[in-house]
């Protein structure tokens, strides 16, 4: 029975992707659990596993196109099994019983079989010799010539996300790569959409300076993040908690440790890995900061990972280190090290962002004593980190000095209320005034 | 004017090499050796004979169709004609031009030609170039009495009389262009009166008189190298056989047997000969040695041309361009 | 560079010709004391005299014919008809005497002359004076063609014309007669079977010939306003034809349009268009297109003659055609 390939869900606000790679070619073998395509989505790859065993008999979707999730872009079948009649473009491979027809190689040029719906391929000289080149099934192609005609432009445009020859003039190629305006951000006004130079011209001149009096295109990332803030503000009603935490402890105890755990380890102790560690601590404690809504439900998430919120050239992006509360101060330097060098790499997988739990958002290294942060939509609680700061106080009619930070707790009010959240927050910052007890005992 | 005894001999030698070298293409033609399209000169050797007598090897000719004769006259190889008809490699024309296109540049031989009346401004170029470089070359140019009426002789003799070129426009009337009669494709009778349509003085000659022929030749020569200007000579003559090899009862189609028979009995070497025995300037059994000669000349081309190659499939890109 | 008229140029290239080469001897109707109708040959027959510089009669089988005979006996003529159309006349003397007789004669006997003349409409000459079909002369081997479209092509391609050993086809155009450019004051020549791309571009070729070249540059000047970038290729020869400058072109482009004011059966643009289909078939993003003048005899009407005619518009009606394959 033949198994369709999807592209699977990619995340709860997730609507398109685009398939970056296919690890398989048609009349491959594959295995259930198998990685068969990589994904791209929201600037995020997945390799994407096979649904089933069996031989991958016809790819429906060919690299470069952006469709909704769900699409069905591939068909598994079983060995020896016929493809499905309306899978079918073309006259399929000699149906033998016995071993799956491997010998099903992407058909480059199915001159004579009547293909598709409407007649043979209608595709100009050099986008068939293209086309074959990279091993693209013409059936897939769709043209944008004249009546429909298949150009260079459209097996180009297959490839990569960057504008096909033909959509861009050579001109404004060369400015582009000079003035490294990013395509995608750029609207073509020329012939059929054509992107000339002067467009790329204004779309520099709004991305270089977003100045007084200009407008400025948002790109994919802004527009995602702009969607997710709404979504969080204006659904989950936010209540905001405040407290100053003596970081004296945590940072004498950082500094204590940490040659040795350099040494150890090769990795640097920072004072967020720390927090990271004291936060997922302390929900255990109160599982209600690390649920999510759904309806009339509240879903307690199983385990407690920590997100930190990365901040990168033109925008945010939140990877949580997995399974905070278990895991050792060294797997959660290493977790943080490697995704926050990925995170400024674009290199991220969905998984890494969509297990977030809770999330701290920090501050600290400008000048913000605190500030309010927006839940990271589905999460229920954030945490806002202000800069450490040196307070006077009396200690016994003495004036001493502290390190002070003020620290900011953002809570869903449909899950938590005021009580739990104030409470929540005076656990965390004893926590975290208490490192060695925290480290042993909890 | 008196000929030396040895210039008549080759007078002789002249029309008869022509004659058995054509009497030898008729066989060769019919077994299948020679290609193409021949049109054989037999009848008429007195004219190309008598008028390249007249001439040095720096002047030149142009021909026609009916071209062996003329080449043969003004000196052509034999050997190399020969092969040039048999199509191989090693003739005039390495194989590419045939019967109608036989050329030595470095006798003056313009090449015969297919086109009828294509010779005659050629000639007249010749004439040109001629009085360009200040030499004292002169042009024959022959042609038919069918090329009388083309507009090519018209333009030609203008050309030539205009300029006062030193060309000699030899017109063979053998009454006939393929198939059509002189009657019944111009109304006059001797082409020779045009001449004075273009300023020129037109002889007729009786073109089977071979010492006739030579005498008016000479004279238009002579005026020509003087820088005096063109002659139109026409010779009255008469080819025995049809007007191509294979024109159907040879010729008789379009003309009577009688009619036929009546020119053989004027053949011009028959003549001659006996002229020339006559007047003791040779005997019949020199004559004949000399026929022997020729024979034997014409069995070493036909050897030489069966021996030749034909030319390579490439050598059909050959010379396109130079 | 001074700037000289294409009609200049060409009278250059034969008074320094004939100057430097006794051989070279000019003939045609008018050439003579007129300096021919559109002055070409002025202030030569003063020069060199009436024996070289002949005014022929109306004659042009018995002048070029003879022409062809004075080149096969050591001459160098360079003989003029005075619009293509009137090659008819003497088309037996041009196709079978001139044309073959190097190879008929078996590579002996070269015909080492020129025929020049001209083509082109616009001038209201009507059907027997406007013609465009030196085609025909391309299409006959033997012959070589030159189609000079700058008086800087003009008088380097005649001298390298009356300097080759090969019968020469030599195509002038009537409206390029007065047209002005750079040309050196020495001689020099172009060689044939190379063409010049005139201008540069990576989105379209466009091999045009005469008058047409300066229509394909002004065409592509204001295409680049759209950013469209068109390659502007001038064979200046027919024959040889630099095949490998245009496969080139139309390889780095994908696109090729033919420009050639011929009508469209059977011309110049017909036998480019077929012969890069035929090599370089998969490099082809868009149709061959062809802009020729259409399948009628040239009319005698201001609009209908005007109608007959194109340019620039054309050409870029055509090219923005082919950008929707890009």
């Amino acid at each position: 029975m033949a198994t369709e390939v999807v592209i699977p869900m990619l995340g709860i606000t997730v609507e398109k992707g685009k398939i970056v790679e296919w690890l398989k070619r048609e009349g491959d073998p594959v295995a259930k659990g198998e990685s068969i395509f990589v994904v791209e989505a929201d600037k995020v790859t997945t390799e994407v596993e096979s649904p089933a065993s069996g031989v991958l008999a016809r790819i429906l979707l060919s690299e470069g196109e952006v469709v909704p999730v769900l699409t069905v872009v591939g068909v598994i079948t079983a060995p020896g099994e016929a493809l499905p009649e309306k899978y079918r473009a073309v006259a399929p491979p000699s149906e033998a019983a016995g071993p799956p027809p491997l010998t099903a190689a992407i058909v480059a040029e199915p001159l004579r079989a009547p293909a598709g719906p409407g007649g043979p391929i209608r595709i100009v000289p050099a986008a068939r010799k293209l086309a074959r080149e990279k091993g693209i099934v013409l059936e897939t192609l769709s043209g944008s010539g004249p009546e429909g005609v298949v150009c260079f432009r459209d097996v180009l445009a297959t490839e990569s996300a960057v504008p096909a020859v033909g959509k861009i003039s050579p001109l404004a190629r060369q400015s582009a790569e000079k003035l490294s305006v990013p395509l995608d951000s750029v609207e073509g006004t020329g012939v059929r959409g054509r992107i000339m130079r002067t467009d790329v011209e204004k779309a520099a001149q709004r991305i270089a300076a977003p100045g007084l009096g200009k407008v400025v295109p948002m790109n994919a990332m802004r527009q995602v993040i702009a969607r997710r803030v709404s979504e969080s503000a204006f659904t989950a009603p936010h209540i905001y908690f405040f407290t100053d935490v003596r970081m004296d402890a945590l940072l004498d105890f950082r500094q204590q440790i940490q040659r040795e755990f350099e040494e150890r380890f090769a990795l640097r102790l920072s004072v967020n890995d720390l927090m990271i560690k004291a936060i997922a601590l302390t929900i255990m404690d109160f599982p209600l900061l690390n649920a999510t809504v759904k309806e009339n439900e509240i879903h307690i998430q199983p385990e407690v990972n920590i997100g930190l919120a990365v901040a990168l050239a033109d925008g945010l992006i939140v990877p949580a280190v997995v399974g905070a509360a278990q895991a050792r101060l060294s797997e959660i330097v290493r977790q943080r090290v490697d995704l926050v060098e990925r995170a400024r790499k674009g290199r991220l997988t969905m998984a890494e962002i969509e297990r977030g739990t809770f999330t701290i958002s920090s501050l600290a290294q400008y000048d913000i004593t605190h500030f309010t942060a927006i839940l990271n939509p589905p999460q229920s609680g954030i945490l806002s980190v202000g800069k450490v700061r040196d307070e006077l106080y009396l200690d016994n009619g003495t004036v001493k000095s502290r390190q002070i930070a003020t620290m900011g707790l953002s809570v869903d009010h449909r899950i938590v209320d005021g009580v739990v959240a104030a409470d929540f927050l005076l656990h965390l910052k004893q926590t975290l005034e208490n490192p060695v007890f925290t480290l042993c005992c909890m | 004017m008196k000929l030396s005894k040895n210039k008549l001999i080759e007078l002789y030698i002249t029309m008869k090499k022509i004659r058995l070298f054509e009497e030898r293409i008729v066989d060769l033609y019919a077994k299948g050796v020679v290609p193409g399209l021949v049109h054989l000169y037999i009848g008429e050797e007195a004219v190309a004979a008598g008028v390249c007598a007249t001439l040095r090897d720096d002047d030149y000719i142009t021909s026609t169709h009916r071209g062996h004769g003329h080449v043969i006259a003004k000196g052509a190889e034999i050997k190399l004609m020969m092969a040039e008809l048999f199509g191989k490699k090693t003739g005039y024309c390495k194989g590419k031009g045939g019967s109608m296109h036989i050329a030595d540049m470095d006798r003056g031989i313009l090449g015969a030609n297919g086109i009828a009346g294509g010779g005659l401004p050629i000639a007249v170029g010749a004439g040109w170039s001629a009085k360009w470089r200040n030499t004292d070359q002169v042009v024959v140019s022959f042609f038919g009495d069918g090329s009388s009426n083309n507009g090519t002789f018209h333009e030609s003799l203008n050309l030539a009389s205009v300029h006062r070129l030193p060309v000699i426009f030899v017109c063979e009337n053998n009454l006939f262009g393929i198939s059509v009669c002189q009657i019944k494709h111009q109304a006059i009778t001797d082409v020779a009166v045009r001449a004075t349509g273009y300023d020129m003085p037109g002889v007729v000659v009786d073109g089977n008189n071979v010492l006739d022929v030579f005498k008016a030749a000479a004279k238009a020569v002579m005026r020509a190298r003087a820088g005096e200007g063109p002659t139109l000579i026409e010779c009255k003559t008469y080819r025995w056989r049809g007007h191509h090899e294979g024109d159907p009862n040879q010729g008789a189609r379009y003309r009577t047997r009688e009619e036929i028979e009546a020119w053989k009995k004027k053949c011009p070497i028959e003549w001659f000969s006996r002229q020339l025995i006559q007047d003791g300037v040779a005997t019949a059994k020199k004559l004949e040695a000399v026929v022997q000669k020729i024979d034997a000349e014409i069995d070493a081309a036909v050897a030489y041309a069966n021996e030749s190659e034909f030319p390579a499939c490439e050598d059909m890109f050959e010379d396109v361009y130079v | 560079m001074r700037e000289i008229t294409y009609s200049e140029a060409l009278n250059e290239a034969l008074r320094q010709c004939m100057e430097a080469d006794e051989r070279v001897v000019v003939l045609g109707e008018d050439i003579g004391c007129y300096g021919g109708i559109f002055q070409v040959t002025k202030g030569l027959q003063e020069k060199f005299g009436p024996e070289r510089v002949v005014d022929t009669p109306i004659a042009e089988a018995g002048f070029v014919g003879a022409s062809v005979g004075a080149a096969l006996t050591g001459m160098r003529p360079v003989t003029e008809i005075m619009f293509i159309d009137f090659t008819t006349v003497c088309m037996d003397m041009i196709i079978n005497q001139m044309a073959k007789m190097h190879y008929m004669f078996g590579g002996k006997g070269k015909v080492p002359m020129v025929l020049r003349t001209n083509i082109g409409a616009g001038r209201g000459t009507a059907a027997q004076h406007s013609q465009s079909f030196h085609s025909v002369y391309m299409h006959t081997p033997g012959l070589y063609v030159a189609v000079p479209a700058t008086p800087y092509d003009a008088k380097g391609l005649l001298i390298s014309a009356i300097q080759n050993d090969n019968p020469v086809i030599f195509v002038e155009h009537k409206r390029l007669y007065n047209t002005k450019g750079p040309v050196p004051e020495e001689m020099y020549t172009i060689p044939f079977g190379k063409a010049e791309i005139k201008r540069q571009g990576m989105d379209v070729t466009l091999v045009a010939t005469h008058a047409l070249v300066s229509s394909a540059l002004e065409a592509a000047e204001e295409l680049a306003r759209s950013d469209i970038e068109v390659e502007v290729v001038d064979p200046r020869t027919l024959t040889p034809l630099d095949t490998e400058t245009i496969l080139n072109s139309v390889k780095k482009t994908g696109r090729l349009l033919v420009a050639d004011e011929d009508n469209k059966t059977c011309g110049v643009a017909a036998e480019i268009s077929a012969m890069v289909a035929e090599e370089a078939m998969e490099y082809l993003k868009a149709p061959i297109l062809r802009a020729c003048s259409p399948d009628t005899p040239v009319p005698f009407s201001p609009p209908l003659e005007k109608h007959y005619m194109f340019g620039k518009e054309r050409l870029v009606g055509m090219i923005n055609r082919l950008m929707a394959y890009a």
